[in-house]
Order: structure tokens, then sequence, then C-alpha cells
């Protein structure tokens, strides 16, 4: 059985200009100890999933207005706060995209660690003490034990998203949500927060959903990826299976705008940037919501009409587009391929 | 260039940083928050706010310590030396009743100080409990509690705190307290409000909900303790006010009752002779003042010091 499984979701900010239709019928399934990649440009409706996998969306204005959040057997979009509360951090936990604004910065290090321990296992100060320094050296945080009781403005970026993960797996997750983990850290920390979260996830047997605009992160880390665009799923596949038979013209277009070193069969001269703009939310085209900046939709196409649905073009491969890679008989010009 | 705090301590010979000086040993992690150690370096840089600070402390401790020491009793009434000019025998001289004003200026004091130091208090309690649960619940409430607030806000503070005093009949410490916080608690609950919404706001609020914490955990650990530098701010702000406000009650004839007396209510005394015997008024009236000028002093210093967007230049 899954570990969790988002059928349908659909949240909705009730706003004064209107409806925002920020996730619109999104599903997957997490497998334990599986890595999931949600990739999407900014406002695609990437983090409003996992906040509303977490229930941690102001509501109002938010608020689910269909599908379910299946954890466990349970639907967490019914359970009440009280349960909630529960759930998250014991069963679910979450980092953040910015790792300096994600510690209070008026309480010390090992209290911030500890709080968490205290309020869902029972332990007293000494167990929780003695276990966050475990925590700080599992995160490889030198000196842990002097660290304890230092405030957070004495910590690095990477070394404050070190002490976020800390705080995230102390309770032995069985699900971690990172949303944009790596995003406000410059490049080689980010390697070293990504090899941390991979050894880690190994030890605890934790599932994770990795969340990012960074094709490369997902590349590295997930086994299975969700490609969102306008708060629709428009591919999900394997992650090899993805990155070698790209199908949405969208996740080609991702993968078009992405460097890569020279070699045999990569493409070389200039990054492609994607035409145009998402449309606005609020008020989402009826037809595909990529068509606009889709370089084989045409007014003629079936696609500017409607609304393609998911379809499964290769076993666990499925695609939101009626102008699949491989269904596509000629290539036209600005294309990545 | 940035300078670090231990430089410039090694710098300037100020003997006033020279106890701090052992923290600097390399390699070893200073032991407390430098947040309130960089606080009390910005406080000491302002002249202004030291002085005030100094006249201040004096001032508290002069209340506290005459009394004690004084060879006078202060309630002893002894006609034969009514208004008796300074002297080395009477430092302030003496009131219509024969009573050494040095003493009972300090006692005044205690009175006033302690009714504006606790009247202050009531009023930060009462603005935290209301403006948190305002700020924290949001939505309907918020909306309800905060236009509750702006039909009291209509009330003026010295009528209603005469009428609060009129309905409760006697005048003491604790109705005191009542009378001048009843009315005046209204801003700092919209400042408590107003902080407790920014910082219901930040990352670490919602992280701290992402790992299980229960609601009152997340305000009494997240949020409340983030206010604290604007309530320490709030307090001196608010103090001169109080004090002005029991002074005037006294001086009105609402203050506390004789043989005691704050400092309104000997201003109040010394008002019928002010001709001939200026002492009588002067002393009070400008004990008064020093409070208020310092408390407003501090709290300027306060708000430079506290403020953690004040960077030095």
């Amino acid at each position: 059985m899954a570990l969790l499984e988002v059928d349908n979701l659909k949240t909705h900010f009730f706003t004064r200009e209107g409806v925002v239709r920020a996730v619109d019928g999104v599903s997957f399934t997490v497998e334990p100890g599986k890595t999931l990649g949600i990739v999407g440009e900014s406002g695609c409706g990437k983090s409003v999933t996992a906040l509303s996998i977490m229930s941690l969306l102001p509501q109002p204005p938010a608020k689910i207005v269909d599908g379910s959040v299946t954890f466990e057997g349970f639907d967490l979009a019914k359970l009440s706060e009280r349960h909630l509360e529960d759930v998250r951090g014991k069963e679910i936990a979450m980092i953040f995209q910015d790792p300096m604004t994600s510690l209070n910065p008026t309480l010390k290090i090992g209290t911030q660690i500890m709080e968490t321990m205290e309020r869902h296992l029972g332990l007293d100060r000494k167990q929780a003490k003695k276990r966050a320094i475990e925590l700080l050296e599992e995160v490889h945080i030198p000196n842990a034990a002097n660290r304890l009781s230092d405030y957070p403005h004495r910590f690095s970026g990477g070394m404050r998203q070190r002490v976020m993960i800390a705080i995230a797996i102390s309770c032995n997750p069985k699900l971690l949500i990172a949303d944009e983990p790596t995003t406000a850290l410059d490049v080689t920390v980010q390697a070293g927060i990504l090899d941390l979260l991979d050894e880690l996830q190994e030890e605890h047997e934790m599932a994770m959903i990795l969340i990012t605009h960074d094709m490369g992160v997902v590349a590295e880390a997930a086994d299975d990826i969700v490609v969102m665009y306008a708060g629709q799923i428009v591919e999900q596949a394997p992650s090899l299976e993805l990155f070698d038979h790209p199908e949405h013209p969208y996740t080609e277009a991702l993968l078009g705008a992405l460097p890569q070193i020279e070699g045999e069969g990569i493409r070389a001269g200039r990054l492609t940037a994607i035409p145009g703009r998402p449309p606005d939310l609020a008020d989402p085209p009826t037809a595909c919501r990529f068509a606009p900046r889709c370089p084989f939709s045409d007014r003629e196409d079936s696609c500017a009409k409607e609304m393609p649905q998911l379809r499964e073009l290769r076993t666990g491969h499925w695609v939101r587009s009626a102008h699949p890679a491989s269904e596509r008989a000629k290539t036209p010009l600005g294309a990545s391929t | 260039m940035v300078v670090s705090p231990q430089q410039q301590r090694m710098r300037s010979p100020d003997p006033a940083h020279s106890g701090d000086i052992q923290v600097a040993g390399a390699g070893t992690p200073i032991a407390q928050s430098s947040l309130w150690r960089d606080a009390r370096r910005r406080y000491m840089r302002n002249k202004g706010a030291v002085v005030a600070g100094t006249i201040f402390i004096a001032l508290v401790a002069f209340c506290i310590f005459v009394p004690i020491v004084s060879p006078y009793d202060p309630d002893q009434v002894n006609f034969a030396d009514a208004y008796l000019p300074p002297s080395l025998a009477h430092p302030f001289g003496t009131d219509q009743f024969g009573r050494d004003l040095l003493t009972r200026v300090a006692l005044g004091g205690r009175i006033s100080i302690a009714i504006g130091f606790a009247a202050t208090l009531a009023i930060l309690v009462i603005g935290l409990t209301y403006g948190s649960i305002s700020g924290f619940v949001g939505g309907w409430v918020d909306n309800a509690m905060m236009r509750f607030l702006d039909a009291l806000y209509g009330l003026p503070y010295l009528p209603f705190a005469i009428i609060t005093l009129a309905i409760v009949g006697t005048v003491n410490f604790w109705t005191m307290v009542i009378a001048l916080s009843i009315a005046s608690w209204f801003t700092s609950a919209r400042i408590v409000r107003g902080q407790i919404i920014t910082l219901k706001e930040n990352d670490y609020v919602r992280a701290a909900t992402a790992v299980g914490a229960r609601w009152y955990r997340v305000l009494a650990r997240h949020l409340v303790p983030n206010t604290l530098g604007v309530l320490i701010i709030a307090i001196f702000l608010e103090l001169p006010g109080v004090i002005l406000g029991e002074a005037f009650l006294s001086f009105i004839g609402l203050g506390i009752n004789p043989p005691s007396a704050s400092w309104g209510s000997m201003a109040q005394e010394g008002r019928e002779v002010y001709r001939t015997h200026t002492n009588v008024i002067l002393i009070p009236s400008i004990a008064i003042a020093t409070l208020v000028l310092c408390a407003n002093f501090i709290a300027d210093g306060l708000r430079d010091a506290l403020d953690p967007r004040t960077k030095e230049t």
C-alpha cells in the first residue's frame, strides 16, 4: 500500500479578485522509502500542494474544495486540527525554503530541537538533550554538544538548514516533505544538503517529497517525478524515463532551459527560454493551460478548445498533452530537440 | 568595514566595558546571547539615555533609602517646626505640620513610582492579553475585538479615571492602579496585536506548526517573547503618562489619603502657600518632572537599542 495517496486534490484560494485555483486536481502516490520529486516554475502550485498535505494553509482564504490526502489509511484533509498536530512532526515532517527565517531567533538551537521531541516522544529534558546532540552529529554539525546553547544567528544558512533537517527527522517521520530545501543556498552547500537528505533517507527509511524548480536537483535525488504547470500535473514518470524520453512540450522546454556540459548527444548553443507567461489561475483557460505557450499547438487543434486528460503513454509514464513527443510528426522551429 | 564588538572593546579603554573582555577567548563559544549585549552597547552609546538612566536609578534609590536612614518620623506633627526654610537639619525644609520634606518627598516618591510601575504593568498585561488574542485568532474575532477597542478609544483617560475612583469610593494604592490603567491599555493592546500579526507570518511560526506545536505553545514560545523588546519600550513610554496621571489625580484631591502622600498630593499641599514657602510645591514638582523626563529619555534610548534595524553606521 502506498504511504501517501493524494487523489484529485483541489486547493483554491478565495480572494477578493475571485477564486484562485492554485491546485486543480492533482493526484499522485508516494511509496514507503521512495522519493517523489515535484518540479515546476514559481506559482505552479508545488508548495500549495505540500502545504495542503500538511493542512498548513491559512483557512480562509485557502480551502481544500475537493479530493483526499490519504496517509496510512487516514484522510488528512478531514482530520481535526488536534489530530493533525499529532501527525505533524511525528509522522510527516517538513523543511522549508528559507533556513534564515525558519528558526526562531530568540530561542537556542537546542531548545528548538528538543521542543519537538518533548512534544511527540514524551522525552524528558535529559533524554531530549542527549538525542539532540546525536541529531546534530547526524546532520554533520561539528562540536554538536556545545552548539546546542547557541542562538540561530551564529549559524550559517547551510548549517541552519541542517538544524531544520535535524528537527524534521527528530521523531523519525515516515514522510519528509522538503519544500525547495536548497533554493536559498549556494551551489556547493546545496550539494551537501542533498547528500545529507539522501543519507538520512536511507538510514531512517523515510519517504520523501522533494519540491524544487531545479531539474538538476530532482534528477539526482528523485525516484519518480511529477511535473506541474498552472496547478495541474502535466507529466509524471519515473526519473530516468522522464529525462530520457520527455513527452510533454513543457517538460522538454524545462530541460531545454537547463545548462549542460558539452558532450555527446547534448544540445549545443544557447539555452532556450519558454516564451510567454503562465495563465492567471483566477481565470484559467478551459483548454490546455500550456497551449498559448506550446510550440506544437495551433488554433485548429483540439487542445486549444478542450482540456487534454492525463493519459498513460507507456507504463508509468503519464502525460497531459495532445502533442507528446512520441506522437509528433514534425519538429517545429524553436523546439529544443 | 564592519567592526566586531570585541575589536571595538579592545580599542576603547572604556571602564564600563572592561568586565566583558574575558568572553573574547578564542574558540570558546560566547556564553550569552549577543542580542542583549548589542542592545546594551547601543544603549550605552546614547549619552542622554545613560544620564537619564543614572538619574532614574539614583531617584529610585533615594526614595528607597532616605526614609530608612532619616532621623525624622515622616508623620510626626510638630507645629513648632512648621514651614522651616531649608537648612542643614532639614535640607528641603519642612511643611505646614513641621514634617521633614526630604523624608516625605522620598516616601511620596515610593508611592508615586510604585503606582506608576504597577499601573504600567497592569496596562501591559491587559494589553498583551487582549492584543495577542486578537492578533493570534484573527478573522472576525480580531475584527470584533478591534472595533470594540475603537469604541473604547473615545473614552478620555483622566475623566474616566476620576469616574472610576468616584464609583469605587475608597482611594488606596490598588484602586489608584485600577483607575489609572482602566482607560489607558488601548494603545498597548494595539501595539501587541500589530506585532503578533507581523510575527505570525514568520517562517519559524509556520515551521513550529509544521512539527506539531500546539497553538498555545506557538503563542507563548514563538510570538510573545518576540514582542518583548517592544513591550520594554512601551513600559517606559507609558510610565510618564501614568505618573503624571497619578500626580494630577492627587493634585485635584483624588489621591492617596493623608497622612500618606504622593508627589501629586504634596504639590497640592504646597499650592496654598506657593508665594511664601515656594519650596513646598517646588520640590515634589521637580521630582515629578525629573522622573517623567528620565523615563522619556530611557524609552528613547531603549527604542534605539532594542530595535534590530538600528544598525551602527
